[in-house]
């Protein structure tokens, strides 16, 4: 197969496998740690955008609005942190469920913390 | 099941694939969390007249509106180096121009919404100045359900992935690989 300009023996045509290597880069089973961590980041800036909701605008956002919204999002964004996780991983020898139990667990800890004592 | 010719090694189209995959479904979270706002603003309408743009209902809407079009940008911007992604005459793909343009419409709509409520401030759900931000999704969702499903057919095309195991289903994915599921008539 002829490759891409920068890649190959300069035109021949083959191709050999550290061409095929360099051109997928990192490759998605090994981006679990980089879901984890934005999937945390996305948790984080919900709780801090309901947050800012019902300290600075309780008239508009009560806190049990905002709570309700926090748990919402959060169960999305869990859903989706699965399958990113799932979807990379698949077909390969990655298995993360230990990761996954553990971020998952603390993330309902979290949720129920923030929506138990914060804000009341 | 008719396969496509390859422009890349099958290993690197697969990993591109999946990377385009989890950029939509982080941008799937993102389109979620839009609609759950969608309730939580028109709760707040239905209980207190607009007094700011800056109410929360509004923060979360708005800058989900300016995230999506960019998020799908970026999509489009990886989905080049995909060429069996390619829409006619080599441009971008056409459910991916959909999303695009549709969430484009409801960012630009957060702009022509502002100066709408610079007079009216009721927040009737079906006020013109509202048509743009509905019809945007709506264009933007029907384009990304496009764009997803033929990832998905492309997936299953290289062995990647497995179609239904519904005999029915699994005759719809070959047709659509084949170019005729909306067709039956027409070879």
């Amino acid at each position: 197969m002829t490759l891409p300009k920068g890649f190959g023996s300069g035109g021949a045509g083959g191709s050999s496998s550290a061409d095929v290597e360099r051109m997928i880069g990192k490759r998605v089973e090994n981006m679990t740690g980089v879901i984890t961590i934005a999937f945390w980041a996305a948790l984080l800036a919900t709780a801090a955008g309901t947050a800012a909701g019902y300290f600075y605008y309780p008239w508009a956002y009560p806190t049990a609005s905002g709570h309700f919204a926090f748990i919402v999002l959060g169960i999305i964004e869990a859903i989706g942190y699965i399958f990113c996780v799932k979807v990379s991983e698949e077909g390969s020898n990655k298995k993360s469920n230990g990761i996954l139990t553990v971020s998952i667990g603390g993330a309902v800890i979290f949720v129920l913390f923030v929506s138990m004592f914060v804000g009341w | 099941m008719a396969q496509m010719p390859a422009l890349i090694p099958k290993e690197v189209e697969i990993q591109r694939l999946k990377k385009l995959w989890l950029m939509i479904l982080a941008l799937g979270s993102i389109a979620a969390s839009v609609e759950v706002d969608n309730f939580v603003d028109g709760s707040l309408h239905q209980t207190s007249i607009r007094d700011s743009a800056f109410t929360p209902a509004h923060w979360w809407l708005y800058s989900h509106f300016i995230a999506l079009p960019l998020g799908w940008g970026a999509c489009a911007i990886y989905d080049r180096k995909v060429p069996i992604l390619r829409g006619p005459n080599n441009s971008m793909n056409t459910g991916l121009k959909m999303t695009i343009l549709g969430y484009l419409a409801t960012m630009f709509t957060i702009g022509v919404n502002e100066m709408w409520h610079f007079w009216f401030v009721e927040e009737i759900f079906s006020v013109p100045n509202h048509w743009m931000f509905n019809m945007g999704v709506v264009v933007a969702f029907i384009g990304a359900l496009a764009y997803v499903v033929r990832i998905y057919a492309r997936l299953v095309e290289l062995g990647a992935e497995t179609p239904g195991e519904n005999p029915y289903i699994a005759e719809m994915y070959k047709m659509a690989l084949e170019g005729k599921l909306y067709s039956r008539s027409i070879p």
